[in-house]
This record gives C-alpha cells, structure tokens and sequence, in this order.
C-alpha cells in the first residue's frame, strides 16, 4: 500500500489537472455541437454546394487523427501572425474535429424519423420552420441525445492528447508528478480512475437517456 | 395422433392457458378461432415446446413431447434439451412471420434442417426440397433469396421447409394474418392441398371462410380455455354457447359467411 | 516555402516509412481484436465472475484514454521490470482497449438477429450448435461488418498516438519533420493525403464485403 503514496500526495494535482481537462471539454462541446447541427441541417436540406461542402470536410475530418490536426494548428498557428492563447486553439480544433462526428449523430436523427411525422406537420399546414421546431427538432433531439452522450465521453478522452502538444491538462499534470517521483504505475493507473469517474458518469447518464428514448416508441 | 392434456399456463398473473385439453386424429384438420389474446398461438407454442408450461403433457404419435412422467416417482418432468429437439421433428410449425433465413437460398432454406440436423445427404435432401418446392408452385424461385420472394412466396417457402423433415402433424399459426389480401389465397390453396393429401393439421387463423372449407373441426378459444368445438356447420351457424354466437356475429356481418 | 519540391522529394519516402509502421500496428491490432474481442465477448455472455471481469474490463477500456493506457503500459510494465519496447507497449495498449470495442460490436451483432431466427431453427429440430453456426452466425457476420469497418478505421487513426511514446510510426516522423524544417505545409499536406488514402482503402474493402453479404436485412 505504501507504494501508492506517490498518488496520495499528488491526487490533488492531478484534481485540479482534470478540471483543467473538464473544462475544455465543456468549453470544446459548445461550438462542436452547434457547428455539428448546422452542418447536418446543411447535409439535409442544403443545396448542391452546400452539400459538396459538408461531404468534403466529413470526409476529411473523419479520415484523419485529431493528433495530426492539434499538432499542425500548434506548429502553424504561431506562424499565420493569429495570436490565440494556446488554450483556445486546441479548444477551436477539438470543436472543429468533434463537429463532424456530431453532425452524424443529428442527421441521423434527423433522418430516422418516421416520414410520418413530416407528412402530418406538413398537411397541418406547418412552414419548414415551424415544423422544424415544433415538431421535428425535439424528436431529433431525443433520438440523438444517447449517442450525442457518447461523443463526449470520446471528447473528454481526446482532450488527453493536447498534452502531446504540450498543453497541461489531466494527462500532462499526471505525467508532470511521474518524473518527479518516478512512479508511472500508480501515479498512471490514478489518473486513469478520475477519467473513469468523468466518463462513467457522463456513460451512465447516456445509458439513462436511451431507455428514455424508447420510452415513446 | 396428438393428445394435449390438461395444459395451463400462466405470464406472471395471468392465466393464459386453462387446462386446455384436445385429441387430434390422424388426418384430421383442426381449425382454432377466438378472439385476440384467447390463447390459440400460445398453444401451438407450447405444444412444440417454444414456451414451456407449469402443467399438462403433450404427446405426438405416441411419444411426450417437452414434459414426461418419470417411470419412478411419476412426476411431471421436463424433457432433456436434446430430447425435445429430437421431438420437434415430429412438429412442423410455420409462424406468422415466415421466418426464413434470409443468407440462404429458398432450396438452402428447406434442405438446412434435413441435412445438418438428420443427416440425409444433400442430394436426396435438395430432391426432395425441389419436389416440395413443385408442391407449393415455387419451382422456379429454388435459387432466389428470401428478400426477394414476396410474403405469400416466403410463406410458401416456410411451408416447403417445414414439411422437408417430414412431420407427423403440422402447425399453422395465423399464417396469413401478415400478407397483403391478394397473396393470402395462394398460402391458403398450400394449406387446402396439404390437407387433401392427408397431412394432420392445427391451424390458427383469422379466415373464417377458409376455417369452414378445411377443417374437420372447428375449436373456439376464448380466454385460455376451449368454449366449443364441433363440425364447422354446427359451430358456425348453430353455435351453442354464447360468446361463441357474439364472436361470429361480427364476421357473418362483415363477411356473410 | 510550401509546396517545395526537393522538400517532398526527400518527405514522402520518410512519412511512407512511417505507414509501414503505422499499417503495422494498425494490421496487428485488428487481426488480435477480431480474436480477443471474441473470448471477451463470449467470457461477457457467462455467469458468475467471468461475466463481472469482462463487463468491468469493457467499461474501463472505453472510459479511459487511449493515451493513458498507453503510459501505463509502456512506463508502467518498465517500471515492474517487464519493460517492452515502444512498438510492443502500442500494440498492446491498442488491443487492450480496441478488444473491448470490438467485443461490444459482436454482442450488438448477436443481439440484433431476431429472436424469430433463432425460433424458425429450434421448431426445425435444430440443437444449439446446427443452429448457431447454420442460422446465426451468419447473419451476425454480415451485421457486423460496417461496425466493424470503423473500428479498422479508428484503429488507423489511434496508432498516431503511439507517437507520444517515440515509435517511429508516421505521425511520429511527421512530428520529426516539422520540427527540423520550416515547412510545416508540406509535410501536413502529406501526412494527411496518406491518413486519407489508407482509411479510404478500408472503406472501400467494408462496402465491398457489404455489398457481398447484402441480403441481411
């Protein structure tokens, strides 16, 4: 038992690492989701280029690792004279990279409405908007709130690899009291646990939302 | 050939079978009716052991099927897995929902039982398969996937397979109740000639005209228990209970029977 | 600066010496999960303590890092004397955490084969094994195909961590490049094109098998 008590005296450390990591997150999700639905309302009801647009950057983001787009934003972002603090620029990729896999998640709400729905707001009568609000939005919502869920839990594990740019952050702090007491085991395994804390939880609350969803149905 | 004797049932708290008891002979034609929820699917499916029952015994051909008296002790005794899949063979059942196997061909459907499970080699299995397939008026669809074989094809299909291990009595559950109307007259003329050719036969269905041309004799169920059986003419116009008489009410209105 | 065509001249045999690593581990990680998700998939359906073990292990793979597990193993095991080689450590740690990914896609895959199926082929008379190996499995493979032709490309893109832990695979040299040289364009650009080409691939070989098993609803 003694030999975790690197971890005991550097959990606060690593506490205050993962507010960090929280944090960013938190910040992260926001624009992500926001970009994540206009991107999909483009994918759905956008013209030819908007379209052309939406599956080009999809196809991109997807095919390669958010690594690869952190570490050339922080090698390139020094260099296009933009004077961002580094903590905003790796928030603005995480956002730019989450945002295509949100956007999967709400058309595919979107689209796994039963056409029912469409036909009885539109021969009510309804405008786009109005049916889109009313009506087919909070479905949407519903239906996707389970894997939205999911891309967070994947988010707030992704916000480990900013400390590879050398941003400080859970994994960084944790790595931090490694090399002063030379413990990679315990003081690993430690940080470890808290991202499960924040994770599980986030998981059991996604889990939560899907027995709601079939709720309904 | 089949004796189902005293079976009941239950879901929790609801009873869904009541001591249901019920001779079938050899080359007999059973049609069961009864309003939804009266128990006629759960019965077929406890007679070849889908759902298991708190009591009664089913014997087909002489031999128990799911539950048998132990020699010793006589106590009722679930039969062991192996032995009530051995008796499933004697039972073809076809169900509402077809049910085939959509990574196989409709000559792969019939044959995969007879092969893998009794062992006749492929090419008397696929023989038979195709003059099954002639029977139902399939020929030409031997090759085809189930996805594209409309519903009256699929279920036709489903009948072939069933009939491919060669059972001693047939099970029909509300077969046609999930096809488009014009396809249903197709399943119906299988069933007809199955029943010409001799073939023992339980069959749940909605059709109450088709009820009156095929059975030998006609079962009402109603909340889990036999309310009349009889000759279809007697059951159908001189029914001698009442529920019975409300029940076709309904359809001699609506379908002048 | 950019697009300098000595520069590429001498980048493209160095980032494509790093794919080979990075398909590698990628090939290795896919070919032990494919196996290893299986025994955990199977050791979840079991009662008693097996069930537990490998319910426990899914749930903690999929709310940690892949980062994290990674220093545990490649620190961690050195620490306990049984250090393994960068290599080694990442190949490990990506099974350890793919094999719950992939255990959970074969258990959705069985689940989603009706019940009905399994019905049809017990009323035939047909016992456990005729009926798994005749009836369901089949239709299991053709299920999981698309799920599991994201983890193959997930896999991809996370071998790109294993540049935290200096295995030269290409993300790696990429990093190595872009610190030596001013160019940071070109080697984005190449890095990226290569990321797209191997995940394009693996998309392509998944709806190639789709296509071929198409008859599964």
């Amino acid at each position: 038992m003694k030999e975790f008590a690197p971890l005991l005296h550097g959990y606060w450390y690593l506490l205050r690492g993962a507010g960090m990591t929280v944090l960013m997150a938190g910040v992260a999700v926001l624009p992500a989701t926001l970009c994540g639905i206009v991107i999909a309302l483009a994918q759905v009801f956008g013209n030819r280029f908007a379209r052309g647009a939406v599956v080009a950057y999809l196809f991109v983001i997807r095919g390669i690792p958010l690594l690869v787009l952190l570490t050339f934003v922080y090698y390139l972002l020094p260099l296009t004279g933009i004077d961002l603090p580094p903590f905003w620029g790796v928030v603005l990729v995480l956002a730019f990279y989450y945002a295509a896999f949100m956007s999967e998640v709400f058309r595919a709400g979107i689209l796994s409405l039963p056409r029912a729905q469409w036909d009885a707001a539109r021969s009510l009568g309804m405008t786009r908007q109005l049916m889109m609000r009313i009506v087919i939005f909070p479905q949407a919502l519903r239906l996707a709130a389970p894997p939205f869920v999911s891309l967070c839990v994947s988010l707030v594990k992704a916000t480990s690899l900013v400390s590879i740019v050398g941003l400080w952050e859970l994994t960084m702090a944790s790595r931090e009291i490694v090399e002063r007491t030379l413990a990679p085991f315990q003081i690993f395994i430690g940080a470890a646990c808290v991202y499960f804390c924040i994770c599980y939880t986030l998981a059991l609350y996604g889990k939560y939302l899907e027995r709601r969803a079939l709720v309904g149905h | 050939m089949l004796e189902i004797a005293g079976v009941s049932k239950r879901f929790g708290t609801l009873e869904v079978l009541r001591d249901v008891s019920l001779s079938v002979r050899s080359g007999e034609v059973v049609v069961v009716i009864g309003p939804s929820g009266s128990g006629k699917t759960t019965l077929l499916r406890c007679i070849n052991m889908l759902e298991d029952y708190e009591q009664g015994t089913v014997v087909v051909d002489g031999e128990p099927v799911g539950y048998r008296f132990e020699s010793t002790t006589g106590r009722r005794q679930r039969m062991s897995e192996r032995d009530i899949a051995a008796s499933r063979e004697k039972i073809g059942i076809v169900f509402q929902s077809y049910n085939l196997f959509p990574h196989m061909t409709a000559l792969q459907n019939i044959v995969a039982a007879p092969v893998r499970v009794r062992g006749i080699p492929r090419a008397r299995a696929e023989a038979r398969a195709r003059e099954l397939l002639a029977m139902v008026g399939l020929s030409d669809k031997a090759s085809e996937y189930p996805v594209r074989l409309s519903g009256g094809q699929q279920q036709r299909v489903a009948i072939a397979r069933a009939l491919a291990m060669d059972p001693k009595i047939m099970l029909f559950d509300e077969v046609t109740s999930a096809l488009d109307p014009e396809l249903v007259g197709e399943v119906l003329a299988a069933i007809q000639q199955l029943a010409r050719d001799g073939m023992t036969m339980i069959v749940v269905t909605h059709e109450m005209s088709f009820a009156r041309d095929v059975a030998d004799r006609i079962v009402f169920m109603d909340g889990g228990a036999i309310a009349e059986q009889g000759e279809p003419d007697q059951v159908f116009f001189a029914p001698r209970s009442e529920r019975v008489r409300l029940f076709l009410k309904r359809y001699n209105d609506r379908y002048r029977i | 600066m950019p697009f300098d065509p000595h520069f590429i001249a001498r980048l493209i045999p160095a980032l494509v010496e790093g794919a080979e690593v990075t398909v590698e581990l990628a090939v290795l990680t896919m070919a032990i999960c494919l196996v290893w998700g299986l025994v955990v998939a199977l050791a979840y359906g079991m009662r008693g303590p097996l069930g537990w073990i490998a319910g426990i292990y899914i749930q903690v793979v999929r709310n940690t890092p892949l980062l994290v597990q990674l220093y545990i193993v490649y620190f961690g095991l050195s620490m306990i004397g049984m250090g393994l080689s960068g290599f080694a450590s990442g190949l490990l740690a990506l099974c350890i955490q793919n094999g719950g990914y992939v255990a959970e896609i074969y258990r959705g895959g069985l689940q989603a084969v009706s019940p009905r199926q399994h019905e049809a082929g017990r009323a035939l008379g047909m016992r456990r094994w005729t009926l798994y190996t005749t009836v369901i499995l089949p239709q299991v493979v053709a299920r999981i195909i698309p799920p599991l032709t994201n983890q193959a490309i997930s896999i991809t893109k996370d071998t790109s961590q294993v540049a935290a832990i200096a295995v030269m695979e290409m993300m790696k040299v990429a990093q190595v490049w872009v610190e030596s040289s001013a160019n940071t364009y070109d080697v984005f650009l190449g890095v990226a094109i290569i990321y797209l080409a191997l995940t394009s691939v693996i998309n392509l070989a998944g709806k190639l098998f789709e296509r071929k098993l198409a008859f599964v609803q």
